[in-house]
C-alpha cells in the first residue's frame, strides 16, 4: 500500500470518528448503549485478531483480560473512590502484566493446547474472582456508585475504538505484522530466519490484552454492577472469535465488519424474538464456522472485490 | 473501504433505531418489568408472575388504575444479571413504562436498582431481601419482605431449644445466601451456639459428598443451609445416601416450593424452611387474605406461597401509592411509597428511612408433606418435631 | 520413550504427587486433619466417592478423547451431550416407565445414531480444519442443544429417584447405592469399549486413524466410516455418562457446561486419544476435587480452581498428559 492509500484510510477513519462523535445527542439512551456495545465488540474482535488472526495462536479464553479490566475499574472506583478514567490506565497496565506473565508459559503450547489452556485460565480467573472475597467481594459482585454516565462512557469507548483500529492497522501494515504472520505460517522457519518468536508472540499477546481490559473497565463503569460470571463469561470470547472469523480472521477490516454485523444481528433478534434468538445464535455459529472459515472479507478478497493487503 | 463502513455503521443504527414505540391507545398504562421466567430462579419467580397476572386482571376488572386499563409487559431476564440490566434500561427508555415491577433475587435486584435509581422510577421489591441493597442511600427502591439476615433466626432458636451446641452454616456463593449466612452467624452467636463450619459453594454445585463429610468432620450437629432449590434437594438426597444424620436441617428457598416435597418424597420430612408468609388467614389475619388465596387457587390450582403473596402485596402497595399520588408521576409515587402505611394480604407496609419494611416471617417444618408453621410461637400451628429421626429409622 | 520424554513424565508425576499432598498440607496447617478412626473414615469416604465418581466422569471423557484423538476436533458440546443423556433417561423413566439402567438399551443406540448424524451433517467438513473451527462449530451446537432442551423441558431441575439406599463399607464409611451402581455400569461399558478398540477390526482401524489419518487411508482403512463410528461411539458414551449421572444428581439444561470443562481437564491429564489415560485422569480429578473440598478451609468454593490449575500445569509440564507422548 502506498503512502497516499494509507493517508486516505486514515482520513476515512477520522471521518467515521467524527460522525460517531457527533451522534450522541441525537440518540436516545438505548441507542447510545447499542452504539457503545457495538464499538466495544469492534475493540474486542480486533484485539483477539492480533494474537489469534495475525499470529495464529487461537486464544479461547481472551475474556480473562476483559474481566480483569472490569474488576480493576470496579474495585478502584467502588472501594477506593478513584475517578474512573485513571482506572482504565491501571486496567491496561494490569492486563499487560498478566498478559506477559501468563503468555510466557502458555505461548509455548501449540494449537489446540493453547486454546484449552487459555480457556482454563479464563475460567480459573473467574473462580479466583469468586473466591478472593477480600478484593473482589466474591459472589456478591461489585456495585459502583450510581451516576448518569451514558455520554462520557460513549466517548470513552469511541476513543478506545479509534485507538484500537489504528493500532490494528499499524500492526497489519508493518514489519511487525509480517513477522507475526511468519510465526503463524511456520514458527520454526521463522525462528530459523532470525525472528525471535518468543518476544514477538509475547508482544502481540500483551498488545491484544490491553484493549479488552480497557473495554471491560468502561463497561463496568457503564453498567455499574459486575460479578464474576458476567465479566468472565465464556460467550464473550466466543463472540470475539466468531466476529473475527465472520469478518475475516487475519485481516484488519474483517473483525470490524464482523463485529458490527454480528452484534447488530444479535440485538435485532434479541429484541424481536427473545426466546428463539439463542437457538438462532447457536445455529448461526455453526453455519458460519462450517461454511465461511475465511470470513466475509476473505470471501471478498478471493473474488477480487477488495485488494489483498500486505497481511492476510 | 472505511468510508463504506462509516456509512454502514450509521445506517445500521437507523435500522435498530425506531424500535416499536409503545402505542397506548384507549388511555392504557404500561406496567413493566423483567423477571426470571427461565434459569435457576424460574421456580420461585414463576409464583410471583402468577400473582402479578392475577392482580392485573383483578385491577382491570375493577376499573383499572385511576381509571386507566393496565397493560402488562413481563420480560424474561433468564436469571441473568446483565440481561436484566439491559431489559430494564430498555423498558424505561424505549418502552417508556409508567410503573415498574421488580425482578426476582437479590443479585438481580441490586443490579437493577442502579438503573431505576438513575432514571428516578420507583418500585417496590418483592424478590429481594438483602439489606445491602438498601444501605446505599438509594431513594427509589422500596422493600416489602423481611430481611435476609432473619431467614434462619427461627431455625437457630429451634436448634438451641433441642440442645444443639455446634452448628454448620453452608450456602451458595451469591448475594442472598451470603446475607442469610451472615445473619445466621449472628443469631447463632446471640443464642450461644458455636459455628463450627461456615462454607460457601459455587452456584452450580451438585455433588456435596465432600462438603457433607466436612460438616460431619467438623462435629456439627445441625445444618443451616442457605440454598435455593436444586442445591438443597441435592444436599438432602446425599445426606440420606451417605447415611449422615443431623439433628436439624434448615434451608431457605427450597422447602417453600411445591416441587420440593414432591421430588424428595420422604426425604423432605422434618426439614425446616423459612417463609415470608403462609396462606393461613386464621393464623396471620391480614385483610383480604382469604379472597386472595381463593382466587389464586382457583386460577392456578395450587395455594399461593410466599413468593406469590409478597408480589401481590407489593402491587397492592403500589396501587395505594398511585391512588395517594393521584397520578403516575414518578416523584409523587415515590413520595407516597416512602411515607404511606397500608395493610395488604401480605402484612403491614410501612418503610423506614432506608426504604425497608418491618416484616416478620415464619419458620415452618415439612411434616407429612405439608408445611406447618413451627415458629415464632405466636403463629405456631404445632410444635417442631426435632431432632430429626435418623435415616435408617424412617 | 526418549530421555526427555521420560524426564517430563517424572516431572509430571512429581507435580501430581505435590498436587495431592497440597490439600493435606494446607488442611494440616489449619487443623482440619485428625488422625483418628472417625476422621479417616470421612477421608476414606471422600476418596472412595471420588473414585466411583471418577469412573463415571472418565467414561464420558473417553468420548471426548476419541473425537479429539481421531479427528483433532475439540468437542465443546460434549457436556451438552451428557445432559441430553440425562434427559433421555428421564423421558424413559417418567414417560415410558423404564428402569433407568434398562433404558440404556434404548438410549445408547439413539445416541450412537445421533453421533453418526452429527458427523455426517456437520462435523465431516470440520475434520482437518484448524482447531478454532471445530471449537466454534461444536460450541454453537452446544448452544442449540441447550436452548432446544429448554424449550421442550423448561429450566426446571429434575431428578430421577433411583436406588436411594446406602452401601455400608465399614462402620463409618458409607456411599450411596446409586453411586456404586453407576460406577459398576461405567466400568462395564468402559471395559466393553476398551475391548472393542483393542480387539475388533473396526477398533483397530479407529486407533490407526488416530495415530495418522493419512497413512491409515493409504492402508485402505475406510477413514470416513471410522469417523462416523467414532462420533457415534463418543455420543453414546456421553449419553451413557449422562444416564449414570442422572440417577445421582439433579440436572437442568444448563448443567452440561460444567461437564465439558471437567472432561477437557481429564483428557489433558490422561493424554489425547488415550483411553486408559482418560480413565486414570477421571479418577484422579474426582479424588483431587474431593480432597480439596474436604481439607482446605472454604475449599468447596475452590474445587473448580483446582481443576483448572491442574489442567494448566499439566499442559505446561507435559502436554501429552500421563499416557501420551511428550508433545502430543
Amino acid at each position: 500500500m502506498t503512502r497516499s492509500e494509507h493517508l486516505r484510510n486514515l482520513l476515512a477513519l477520522g471521518a467515521l470518528g467524527l460522525v460517531l462523535a457527533l451522534l450522541p445527542p441525537a440518540l436516545n439512551v438505548y441507542l447510545r448503549s447499542f452504539a457503545l456495545f457495538t464499538m466495544m465488540y469492534v475493540v474486542l474482535a480486533l484485539s483477539w485478531n492480533i494474537i489469534s488472526g495475525f499470529t495464529g495462536y487461537t486464544s479461547f479464553g481472551h475474556v480473562i483480560f476483559y474481566g480483569i479490566g472490569a474488576y480493576a475499574c470496579a474495585i478502584l472506583v467502588a472501594d477506593h473512590g478513584w475517578h474512573w478514567l485513571p482506572t482504565l490506565l491501571v486496567a491496561a497496565g494490569v492486563a499487560a502484566a498478566v498478559g506477559v506473565a501468563l503468555g510466557y508459559p502458555v505461548l509455548r503450547l501449540k494449537g489446540p493446547y493453547f486454546a484449552i489452556a487459555m480457556l482454563g485460565a479464563a475460567e480459573g480467573m473467574r473462580v479466583v474472582a469468586t473466591v478472593w472475597d477480600g478484593l473482589t467481594h466474591g459472589g456478591l459482585g461489585i456495585s459502583l456508585p450510581s451516576v448518569e454516565n451514558s455520554i462520557p462512557t460513549y466517548y470513552a469507548m469511541l476513543g478506545l475504538m479509534l485507538i484500537t483500529v489504528l493500532v490494528a492497522y499499524a500492526v497489519g501494515h508493518s514489519r511487525f505484522g509480517i513477522r507475526l504472520n511468519a510465526i503463524r505460517e511456520d514458527e520454526v522457519a521463522a525462528e530459523a530466519l532470525g525472528i525471535n518468536a518468543t518476544a514477538y508472540k509475547l508482544a502481540a499477546f500483551a498488545l491484544s490484552a490491553v484493549f479488552p481490559a480497557v473495554a471491560g473497565g468502561i463497561q463496568a463503569y457503564k453498567v455499574l454492577y459486575i460479578d464474576p460470571p458476567s465479566v468472565f463469561f465464556v460467550q464473550i470470547t466466543i463472540a470475539m472469535a466468531l466476529m473475527s472469523m465472520l469478518g475475516g480472521k487475519g485481516t484488519v477490516i474483517g473483525p470490524i465488519v464482523g463485529a458490527v454485523l454480528l452484534y447488530t444481528a444479535q440485538e435485532l433478534t434479541w429484541v424481536n424474538f427473545p426466546t428463539a434468538h439463542l437457538i438462532a445464535y447457536g445455529l448461526f455459529i455453526v453455519i458460519v464456522a462450517r461454511f465461511m472459515p475465511r470470513g466475509l472479507v476473505g470471501f471478498a478478497i478471493d473474488r477480487g472485490w477488495v485488494r489483498k493487503g500486505m497481511v492476510h | 473501504m472505511f468510508r463504506v463502513l462509516a456509512g454502514a455503521f450509521v445506517g445500521v443504527l437507523a435500522l435498530v433505531g425506531p424500535a416499536p414505540a409503545h402505542h397506548r391507545p384507549n388511555n392504557e398504562v404500561l406496567l413493566g418489568g423483567a423477571i426470571s421466567q427461565t434459569g435457576q430462579y424460574a421456580e420461585p419467580a414463576g409464583r410471583q408472575v402468577n400473582a402479578i397476572k392475577l392482580w392485573v386482571d383483578e385491577v382491570n376488572a375493577h376499573g383499572g388504575l385511576l381509571g386507566h386499563k393496565v397493560v402488562l409487559s413481563l420480560l424474561d431476564d433468564k436469571s441473568d444479571v446483565q440481561t436484566a440490566i439491559k431489559l430494564y434500561e430498555k423498558l424505561i427508555t424505549e418502552d417508556k413504562v409508567d410503573v415498574l415491577l421488580a425482578p426476582y433475587s437479590s443479585g438481580i435486584t441490586e443490579a437493577v436498582a442502579n438503573v431505576n435509581e438513575r432514571y428516578r422510577m420507583p418500585f417496590v421489591a418483592y424478590g429481594a431481601a438483602s439489606s445491602p441493597i438498601w444501605e446505599k442511600g438509594r431513594k427509589y427502591i422500596f422493600d416489602i419482605v423481611a430481611v435476609a439476615e432473619d431467614y434462619q433466626k427461627g431455625a437457630v432458636f429451634l436448634a438451641k431449644q433441642i440442645g444443639v451446641k455446634r452448628l454448620a452454616i453452608i450456602g451458595q456463593d451469591s448475594l442472598f445466601p451470603r446475607q442469610v449466612g451472615k445473619g445466621a452467624k449472628e443469631w447463632a452467636k446471640k443464642a450461644g451456639l458455636e459455628v463450627v463450619l461456615d462454607e460457601n459453594y459455587p452456584p452450580k454445585q451438585t455433588d456435596f459428598t465432600a462438603l457433607l463429610q466436612k460438616v460431619k468432620a467438623a462435629g456439627a450437629e445441625a445444618i443451616v443451609s442457605n440454598s435455593y432449590f436444586a442445591d438443597s434437594v441435592a444436599q438432602l438426597r446425599q445426606m440420606r445416601e451417605l447415611n449422615l444424620d443431623f439433628k436439624m436441617y434448615s434451608s431457605t428457598v427450597g422447602p417453600g416450593l411445591p416441587n420440593f416435597a414432591e421430588q424428595l418424597g420422604n426425604t423432605a420430612e422434618y426439614v425446616l424452611g423459612y417463609s415470608q408468609w403462609e396462606p393461613l388467614p386464621a393464623v396471620l389475619k391480614h385483610p383480604g387474605m382469604q379472597e386472595f388465596i381463593d382466587s389464586y387457587e382457583k386460577r392456578f390450582n395450587e395455594k399461593p406461597n410466599y413468593h406469590a403473596g409478597s408480589a401481590y402485596g407489593a402491587l397492592q402497595v403500589t396501587e395505594a401509592a398511585i391512588k395517594k399520588a393521584g397520578s403516575f408521576d414518578s416523584e409523587k409515587i415515590r413520595e407516597a411509597l416512602a411515607t404511606q402505611d397500608v395493610e395488604t394480604v401480605f402484612g403491614r407496609y410501612k418503610v423506614d428511612a432506608r426504604g425497608m419494611n418491618e416484616h416478620e416471617g415464619l419458620t415452618f417444618q415439612i411434616l407429612k408433606g405439608q408445611r406447618r408453621v413451627v415458629w415464632p410461637e405466636k403463629w405456631a400451628e404445632t410444635k417442631a418435631e426435632l431432632p430429626m429421626p435418623e435415616w435408617s429409622k424412617r | 520413550m526418549e530421555r526427555s520424554d521420560v524426564r517430563s513424565l517424572y516431572r509430571l508425576a512429581a507435580f501430581l504427587a505435590g498436587a495431592y499432598a497440597l490439600p493435606f498440607a494446607i488442611g494440616g496447617w489449619y487443623g482440619a486433619v485428625h488422625l483418628n478412626e472417625r476422621w479417616l473414615g470421612y477421608l476414606a469416604t471422600v476418596v472412595i466417592s471420588g473414585v466411583l465418581q471418577g469412573g463415571v466422569y472418565a467414561m464420558f471423557a473417553v468420548g471426548l478423547t476419541l473425537i479429539f484423538g481421531v479427528m483433532r476436533i475439540i468437542n465443546a458440546a460434549h457436556g451438552e451431550m451428557v445432559m441430553m443423556g440425562a434427559y433421555l433417561t428421564w423421558v424413559c423413566f417418567f414417560r415410558l416407565g423404564l428402569d433407568p439402567l434398562l433404558a440404556l438399551v434404548l438410549t445408547l443406540p439413539v445416541a450412537f445414531l445421533f453421533g453418526v448424524a452429527l458427523q455426517k451433517v456437520v462435523l465431516h467438513a470440520v475434520v482437518g480444519q484448524p482447531e478454532l473451527t471445530g471449537l466454534l462449530v461444536t460450541f454453537g451446537l452446544g448452544l442449540v442443544i441447550v436452548y432446544v432442551t429448554e424449550l421442550v423441558f423448561t429450566t426446571d431441575f429434575r431428578t430421577i429417584p433411583y436406588a436411594p439406599g446406602t452401601v455400608h463399607i465399614t462402620r463409618t464409611i458409607a456411599v450411596g447405592q446409586n453411586k456404586v451402581i453407576s460406577f459398576l455400569i461405567a466400568v462395564a461399558i468402559s471395559a466393553g469399549v476398551y475391548l472393542f478398540l483393542k480387539l475388533s477390526r473396526l477398533g483397530k482401524a479407529i486407533r490407526a486413524t488416530a495415530l495418522n489419518a493419512e497413512v491409515a487411508m493409504v492402508c485402505g482403512i475406510p477413514v470416513r466410516r471410522v469417523y462416523l463410528v467414532t462420533t457415534g461411539l463418543a455420543a453414546a458414551l456421553a449419553v451413557a455418562g449422562g444416564a449414570l449421572v442422572s440417577i445421582q444428581f439433579g440436572f437442568n439444561p444448563e448443567t452440561g457446561t460444567v461437564y465439558t470443562l471437567q472432561a477437557f481437564t481429564i483428557i489433558i491429564l490422561g493424554g489425547r486419544g488415550h483411553y486408559v489415560g482418560a480413565l486414570i485422569g477421571g479418577v484422579m480429578l474426582a479424588v483431587l476435587e474431593g480432597l480439596v473440598s474436604l481439607l482446605i478451609p472454604n475449599g468447596t468454593a475452590m474445587v473448580e480452581l483446582a481443576a483448572y490449575t491442574l489442567m494448566i500445569f499439566v499442559l505446561l509440564i507435559r502436554p501429552g498428559g500421563l499416557m501420551g507422548v511428550k508433545e502430543a
